[in-house]
């Protein structure tokens, strides 16, 4: 098994992520800001500490206790994406409005399939079930993938949206 | 036959039990599973399929989460167990291990029940 980020430098990311509040979107029919935003963290292969993040996160942002579940499950799928097949630490974005919470994944790992994740792979399937998960727990999922590396943004409407 | 084995995040413990005299192993997975600690599940899973047992019993109750790789194997110990004739049966899941068995519908290949009793029961 891959495990390439083990040997980057690890970054205590969850710590520092815990003691920070994540800052909403000032506006919400805004573009999406997450270039400036600082809840910005570096994983190598602490999964159970981005888990755990995301899950706080989502509680905070105003999800079901179920739905934290599914997006903290999406999260990690994707991170372990990064450790299994990108060569470099990954990066974990997390913002919230009042109408969705968004998880941006980065890593340098190249996905090619355009359908990657919209198709349910058989059970005796040896792998391919991360992303088809997290289509199906997420209600939106974004894949921008090109040679640089891939990122993907799940979005979570938040219960009180409307639709 | 007892032992305890931490794997980072993971514990598993594997007892020989008996049900009306008949035989069964009991594995307790507890913590969480992931990519990052698979490996070292799927050898501990592969040693008790090793053993041929008539009937193997994985307790998930103290296993908070689960993901697409740990859940690979499991269906490949469920494999295995069927080929050599054996029987495979899941315990208890919390929350997120039973939303990932049902989203896949692995719990409609491997039974699931609600106690060690039951599914020894069969």
């Amino acid at each position: 098994m891959a495990r390439e980020g083990k040997t980057a430098q690890r970054v205590p990311a969850a710590q520092e992520a815990l003691t920070r509040q994540p800052v909403p979107r000032p506006d919400g029919d805004g573009p999406l800001p997450p270039s400036d935003d600082p809840m910005s963290y570096t994983y190598t292969t602490d999964l159970a500490a981005i888990r755990a993040v995301v899950h706080r996160y989502a509680i905070q942002a105003g999800l079901t206790e179920a739905r934290a579940i599914d997006l903290t499950l999406a999260v990690s799928e994707v991170a372990a994406n990064t450790i299994k097949h990108a060569k470099s630490p990954g990066s974990l974005k997390i913002w919230y409005d009042a109408k969705e919470i968004v998880c941006q994944i980065h890593d340098e790992g190249i996905i090619t399939d355009p359908l990657a994740g919209r198709r349910q792979p058989s059970l005796d399937a040896s792998g391919g079930h991360g992303l088809w998960i997290v289509n199906q727990v997420c209600d939106q999922v974004e894949i921008i993938s090109d040679e640089t590396g891939t990122t993907i943004r799940l979005y979570m409407n938040l219960p009180s949206a409307k639709a | 036959m007892w032992y305890n084995k931490c794997v980072d995040l993971l514990t598993v413990s594997v007892t020989a039990r008996e049900s009306a005299g008949e035989p069964y192993t009991l594995v307790e997975i507890a913590g969480e599973a992931d990519v990052t600690n698979t490996d070292e599940l799927r050898r501990l899973l592969d040693e008790e399929v090793s053993q041929q047992p008539h009937t193997l019993i994985i307790d998930l109750s103290g296993l908070r989460f689960m993901d697409s790789s740990a859940l690979h194997a499991l269906l490949r110990v469920n494999r295995s167990l069927d080929r050599q004739g054996g029987v495979l049966a899941l315990v208890s899941p919390q929350t997120a291990v039973a939303k990932i068995l049902r989203l896949t519908t692995a719990d409609r290949l491997i039974p699931v029940f609600d106690s060690v009793a039951e599914a020894a029961a069969g």
